[in-house]
């Protein structure tokens, strides 16, 4: 079932460059529609400045979007007001990338964990103890650790807490934007099991905003690639992960270090193929003609730099590149 | 290792340019003092790219500042550090003066750290801050200086070098920036290369584009160069051999396919466990966190997260000691645990 749903949604922002600098339009999400089915995961990956993150921010509405619509159970969640957008705030949470920067360091745990409860009518004061201890077992933490402040715990502890907050007013949406990027290996790991048990207990789908591609073949279930403001390809993750087609997904993917042993005693370098480096990245301000992954694309032809490819369906997946 | 002939040094592969011997490091701190390096040794060879992995807060950083004689001010350091480059005598980095620091550093030893913003100035043309290093250790002048410097951006293949000297940090991305911090560090031909998380700021693209351009300058001028990451997958893709740290120590270090294959520290096992490789299959990752350097137990530093706990693990510390050739691990029960084999899937 269809959980949310853009369509054709963008954002723009104006740049103006140095001080009598001409304003110039960055688009950093470009006509985007997506669908996230409920009890899945949808992962969005791309490099640092693709929009991931602002695609994020317009699902959540936290930025209203310069064009486009965002759905969620039907309802254009940019449209609506009062009651029932405390019900669209209550269904979809987040999660974000920095347990440090997203806790109030004044509040207590209880504070942070009970606050959502009040806001909603969800719990009596008198049980708002109770629910805040079990909050708090869900994630792996202990009933005692309320009274405490946010300094006194570790960062992987402190995304406990975050996720722990997104879970207080049960939603059926969690957008997590890089919620493992700042903690480290063996705490990721216990971050992403709890994410994957509380997918599994309480059917939450999430919306994965990840540039970790490792963690996002673990976790997701559907996966879009984006570039510069556009899905260039969107697929199962087995699929995309298996078969790549977009030249840039390909990239993305051999691009990625792998733990990798070799099996002879003799050692060799595994040197990642050259193809990589085909100049920077490109800039998002001033979109070449064409696709906008022409510039660094090595399977380019001649009819990439005079027109755009758009996302096509074929065969269960999409891929935006004139190749397919 | 292999002869596999991919370094022309003319200096014997194994013989040794950095030794490092019961190195301990400490931070002055109002309660006493705070140890953040504890009895580490290690080697690193001739031409040979050496890993250091950890997470965060173990002591990889500050052993590195360590070695370029950086530490910051509260800290302290006791120990040797015996550096031994191409055509010189061994001398021991811990006793130099500043002023004998100073024509190591940047010259037989250069660094690239994590943040290329940070560590280049900004009011600076990143020509200026290249030659810089050049009229400093080499006496060239200021013209023949910047000559080189735009031969070293190339060689870091930034693309027309002449005019982008002329450039400040701030015009360039993340990627230019780091290429700039490398060519800096290399622009003196040293013998090691220290790199501190050298691509955790960049996307994946970019820092695939890096570490070859590392590995290349490393072979072409016969560099040895100290890899410091938290990542594995880079260590199993970079270096040859590679040394796991846990709450200051090392706890395993061995030639890095042997790690991967037949790790014999738990913690060890416990990261590589942690690796999200494969669908579908429940990672185990290491029960609790780190303890604060203070809060340490008498015992194995790793004890109160291991699932191998024993009693004698308690009570006394266990030291690095050798299983087989090259291969040394700080635990007692190493040699169960790389026979009970693998469990992870890469």
């Amino acid at each position: 079932m269809e959980l949310l749903r853009t369509e054709n949604l963008c954002k723009y922002y104006d740049v103006k460059s140095g001080v009598f600098g001409k304003t110039k339009t960055l688009k950093a999400v470009d006509g985007i529609s997506i669908s996230v089915d409920s009890d899945r995961v949808f992962a969005v990956v791309g490099e640092s400045g693709c929009g991931k993150s602002t695609l994020a921010r317009l699902i959540l509405r936290l930025s209203t979007p310069t064009a486009g619509k965002v759905f969620f159970k039907g309802n254009d969640i940019h449209g609506v007001r009062g009651r029932e957008l405390k019900s669209f705030r209550k269904s979809v949470q987040v999660v974000f990338q920095d347990p440090f920067a997203s806790l109030n360091p004044r509040m207590t745990i209880f504070a942070i964990l009970a606050e959502p409860l009040v806001i909603h009518n969800i719990a009596r004061k008198k049980d708002l103890r109770g629910r805040v201890s079990e909050l708090l077992e869900t994630v792996g933490l202990k009933p005692e650790h309320m009274n405490r402040y946010p300094h006194e715990f570790s960062g992987g502890q402190r995304q406990r807490i975050c996720i722990a907050r997104a879970l207080a007013l049960s939603p059926e949406l969690i957008v997590a934007d890089e919620p493992l990027s700042s903690l480290d290996v063996s705490i990721q790991a216990q971050i992403l099991n709890l994410l994957g048990d509380l997918k599994r207990e309480k059917k939450l789908s999430f919306v994965f905003i990840s540039h970790d591609l490792n963690v996002v073949h673990y976790f997701a279930d559907t996966v879009a690639v984006m570039y510069l403001g556009k899905v260039v390809e969107e697929a199962d993750a087995e699929t995309i992960f298996d078969d790549p087609r977009h030249p840039y997904t390909e990239m993305l993917l051999e691009a990625i270090p792998r733990v990798r042993v070799a099996r002879e005693e003799t050692v060799q370098r595994r040197r990642r193929p050259g193809t990589v480096g085909n100049g920077t990245q490109g800039v998002a301000e001033a979109p070449p003609l064409g696709c906008l992954f022409y510039p660094r694309c090595p399977r380019r032809m001649s009819l990439c730099s005079t027109e755009t490819p758009g996302l096509r369906e074929s065969g269960g997946r999409k891929v935006a590149c004139h190749l397919y | 290792m292999a002869a596999d002939g991919r370094r022309s040094t003319t200096v014997a592969r194994d013989s040794s340019l950095l030794r490092i011997k019961d190195l301990n490091i400490h931070f002055r701190k109002r309660g006493g003092p705070s140890a953040a390096v504890s009895g580490l040794e290690l080697e690193i060879r001739h031409g040979e790219t050496f890993g250091l992995a950890g997470e965060s807060g173990c002591g990889k950083s500050i052993t590195a500042l360590s070695i370029m004689g950086l530490l910051p001010a509260s800290a302290r350091a006791t120990g040797k550090i015996l550096f031994s480059p191409r055509d010189r005598e061994e001398v021991d980095l811990l006793s130099l003066d500043s002023a004998a620091l100073r024509s190591v550093r940047g010259k037989e030893i250069g660094m690239v750290f994590q943040e290329p913003m940070t560590s280049l100035n900004p009011v600076f043309t990143i020509g200026y801050q290249v030659a810089e290093v050049l009229t400093t250790h080499e006496g060239l002048s200021a013209r023949a200086a910047t000559e080189k410097a735009v031969e070293l951006l190339r060689l870091v293949h930034i693309p027309s070098p002449e005019r982008r000297i002329k450039d400040y940090p701030h015009q360039l991305s993340g990627g230019m920036r780091q290429r700039v911090m490398i060519a800096m560090a290399v622009a003196c031909n040293p013998s090691l290369l220290i790199a501190d998380e050298p691509t955790t700021a960049l996307d994946v693209t970019i820092q695939a584009e890096i570490l070859n351009l590392l590995v290349d300058i490393k072979e072409n001028r016969g560099m040895s160069v100290l890899l410091i990451t938290h990542d594995l997958a880079i260590i199993s893709e970079n270096a040859d051999r590679v040394a796991v740290m846990y709450a200051g120590r090392i706890v395993e270090i061995a030639p890095v396919d042997l790690l991967f294959r037949k790790p014999a520290h738990p913690y060890t096992q416990g990261l590589l466990q942690s690796l999200p490789v494969a669908r579908n299959i429940q990672l185990k990752p290491i029960p609790g966190s780190v303890p604060a350097p203070d809060e340490l137990p008498p015992g194995c530093k790793f004890s109160p997260r291991c699932a191998y706990r024993t009693g004698a693990c308690d009570t006394e510390e266990p030291q690095l000691r050798m299983i087989e050739q090259d291969h040394g691990t700080r635990c007692i029960r190493a040699e169960e645990i790389v026979r009970q084999g693998a469990t992870w899937n890469y």
